[in-house]
């Protein structure tokens, strides 16, 4: 077998020594072939660079100073981290989007391999039906916002009206702290559903048919099969929707702004929205901004390596 | 082995994010402090702008833009010089102006709502116009234009006044009765007619208002207190501002003013006009900007009236400034123009176009002949002669905005009873008197 392959191989990578020798010279040709790649990264990765990684570091530095107007800057040490710690608003954010990542996730989990399941069966007009539940990850999140927002009014909303006509009163979906909530964790969940179950249909694609076809021969029952077959062979796909919906759900700001402003009395402000008030409102405070958000990168960034790191060993095992 | 080798991984990843936060702690990321400012006196020689540009960093309220490119189309044939305006989102201006300061790419003039944020950017015109050129303007409106060392760094260049508008033609069905200039409603008449008129007309609320701390300001004013004084502390009198947000928080919670609006907004600013456009409440809280846009879009005989009384008269002020900045490729140019855009015969073109309420003593005093809506603006104009001196004082404080957001938020608390009216009073003056420590330092 080896054999067969170093006989359709280049003469230069025959043999070890051959390779080696090979690597230490190099022909243009190689060379070329090695560079190649990353020329093609290059220009992606300058972007990557100036526009996400610079910032990114500069918001690092920024955390550490004080500023009301980006250009003049006081040496602040840890003080707006401790302020960020001590803002009560800080920590009924912080357990907003507690409640909101933990609702969110698990939901959108569960929701999104039911659907790639459902997906995955279907028959009949599989290609509208994906389309369908993709479309809402083509609109802006902020129009995405404005039409809910819409659709949940109590007076003149879609759902209020519908519910009337069917004598179940208006009740007041923005207005309620707890139904406020609950709608943005619905919206959120409606905007990225279609994303995850793509992402998981294709890992249920990836499954060997075969195996279904031996539990059926054995009389496994459709919920055995997805219990015992589906669930575990979709395991290492769920824990990338897992990890993107961690990240997704710390990150959620855009469509809550427009849903809810962050209300009522800012029972759906979660903490980009907070970073976003301090960094753009009057009066500005670029530091205190920057301590949030280097605190949010820090929690997203260990709560993504756990889920990964979890996720990885359970595998093993 | 494997997930020692992932543990490795993490371990080490977290290690390089520590080491990058050590070192971008270790650069400043600016400078340490604004340059002071330069002392000179001179001689602006208007001939020597031909050919020269100026940009013009604009934010607009409607009408007033068409009224400004008129005016810069005169003093563009006057002096020949070229004047790019350049319009901004009203909600991007600071950023877009920090931004551009931050970046060298500075404008030679902006039009602004404070200059708290660029006091050490701008030029004090008095070094061009001398001292006489604040004498010019109204005392009220220019204290928002003073630097902390009595500079004049910038013109006030328009003037708002809050009032409350009413749907005539509900108020006519009803038969209640519109106050006059010599006889306003007190704060009480006012929501007792607000309640007979919606009875009678089947309205959906009593009286709209938007959401907006600087609105509840009116109120506060009304009540006797503001929440800032005239030597830029923390100011908001306990009993007086509990009876203003009783009154709020009662309206609101018996739905007279809409509840739902109130809450849904979350921490946005939300304008009530299209429930006042939609007839869906007589009485409307909210200020001369509005004019226009009635004029041209309410299918109902509307008025002004004057604002109500409750311990004082009056009702709120507002406005934008011109200023001019220090780096700008034109200094001379820009603070020529601020002067010219602001001169008699300009503000008064200006204010007549935009159905704004001009900043200059002269205008104030002759009055000002509008096209159209004369009688409601009239009613304006008379209340800016009501309008208490520390509701000017309260207004351009740099610590304003985010008391006036304190307020908003405060309200919102008491509405979804969350806490009582005494709880949000402390709670408004204790961020105030923070917000005033952090704007003073």
């Amino acid at each position: 077998m080896s054999g067969s392959v170093a006989d359709g191989a280049p003469a230069g990578v025959r043999s070890g020594a051959g390779r080696s020798r090979h690597r230490r010279r190099g022909s243009p040709k190689s060379r070329g072939q090695r560079w190649a790649p990353y020329l093609f990264i290059a220009p992606n990765l300058a972007i990557f660079l100036l526009f996400v990684i610079w910032p990114a570091l500069n918001g690092f530095n920024i955390s550490l100073y004080d500023s009301t107007n980006g250009r003049t800057f006081t040496w602040a040490g840890l003080d707006n981290y401790r302020d960020v710690v001590t803002d009560e608003d800080f920590v009924a954010v912080v357990g907003h989007t507690l409640v909101f990542v933990v609702c969110f996730v698990v939901l959108v989990t569960a929701t999104s391999i039911g659907l790639s399941v459902v997906l995955d069966a279907q028959r009949r007009g599989r290609a509208v039906f994906r389309a369908a539940y993709f479309l809402p990850v083509l609109l802006s999140p902020i129009v995405v916002g404005v039409i809910w927002n819409w659709a949940l009014d109590r007076q003149v909303g879609l759902v209020n009206t519908l519910l009337d006509l069917v004598g179940l009163g208006r009740p007041g979906w923005l207005v309620e702290s707890s139904l406020a909530m609950a709608c943005t964790i619905f919206v959120g969940i409606w905007i990225h559903l279609g994303f995850y179950s793509i992402i998981l249909l294709a890992g249920l694609q990836g499954i060997d048919p075969s195996l279904y076809e031996a539990a059926r021969l054995d009389g496994a029952t459709a919920w055995q099969r997805f219990r015992h077959l589906t669930l575990p062979l979709l395991r290492p796909t769920t824990l990338v929707v897992v990890i993107l919906a961690t990240i997704n759900g710390f990150q959620s700001f855009d469509f809550i702004y427009t849903l809810t402003g962050g209300g009522p009395v800012g029972g759906t402000t979660l903490i980009v929205q907070f970073i976003y008030e301090r960094a753009f409102e009057s009066p500005i405070r670029y530091g205190l901004a920057s301590a949030a958000g280097v605190m949010l990168f820090t929690v997203v960034f260990a709560v993504t390596a756990l889920n990964y790191l979890v996720g990885r060993r359970s595998e093993a095992i | 082995m494997r997930s020692r080798v992932h543990w490795k991984q993490a371990v080490l990843a977290i290690l390089a994010g520590v080491c990058l936060v050590v070192l971008a702690g270790c650069g400043s990321p600016g400078e340490e402090a604004a340059p002071e400012p330069e002392a000179q006196a001179t001689k602006i020689d208007p001939a020597s702008f031909r050919g020269k540009t100026l940009t013009y960093v604009y934010f607009t309220d409607g009408p007033d833009e068409q009224a400004t490119r008129k005016l810069i189309a005169r003093f563009e044939q006057e002096t020949g010089a070229k004047v790019k305006l350049q319009i901004v989102a009203f909600d991007d201006l600071e950023t877009s102006l920090q931004t551009r300061l931050s970046g060298g790419n500075v404008p030679d003039v902006a039009r602004l709502d404070t200059i708290f944020p660029y006091r050490d950017d701008l030029i004090d015109l008095s070094q061009y116009f001398g001292a006489g050129l604040k004498d010019q303007f109204l005392p009220g409106p220019l204290n928002g234009a003073i630097g902390d060392d009595g500079q004049l760094l910038a013109v006030p260049s328009d003037l708002t006044m809050n009032g409350p508008f009413v749907n005539v033609a509900q108020f006519e069905k009803a038969g209640v009765p519109l106050p006059t200039a010599k006889e306003p409603w007190t704060v009480d008449e006012m929501v007792q007619a607000a309640e007979k008129v919606q009875q009678a007309n089947g309205t959906d609320f009593a009286l709209a208002m938007d959401k907006s701390g600087h609105r509840v300001s009116t109120i506060l004013s009304q009540y006797g207190t503001t929440l800032i004084s005239a030597d830029g502390e923390e100011a908001l009198d306990p009993a007086k501002g509990g009876k203003a947000l009783d009154l709020v928080t009662g309206l609101l919670r018996s739905d007279k003013l809409s509840r739902d609006f109130w809450l849904e907004s979350g921490s946005r600013y939300a304008g009530a006009n299209e429930i006042f456009l939609a007839g869906a409440a007589p009485i409307y809280l909210s200020g001369n900007w509005q004019v226009s846009q009635f004029a041209e879009n309410a299918t109902f005989d509307w008025a002004v009236v004057p604002n109500p009384c409750a311990e004082r008269c009056g009702g709120f002020p507002g406005g934008k400034f011109m200023a001019a900045f220090r780096e700008s490729p034109n200094p001379e140019l820009a603070a020529y123009f601020v002067e010219w855009m602001n001169r008699t015969e300009s503000q008064r073109s200006f204010v007549k176009d935009s159905l704004f309420l001009p900043t200059r003593k002269d205008l104030a005093e002759s009055g000002i002949e509008y096209a159209s809506r004369n009688d409601d603006m009239a009613v304006f104009q008379k209340d800016v002669e009501e309008t208490p001196a520390d509701s000017f004082a309260s207004v351009y404080s740099p610590a304003f905005s985010g008391s006036a957001d304190a307020l908003v938020a405060e309200i919102d608390k008491v509405v979804a009873g969350r806490e009582d009216v005494a709880a949000a009073v402390e709670q408004i003056k204790q961020e105030t008197s923070e917000l005033v420590e952090d704007t003073s330092r």
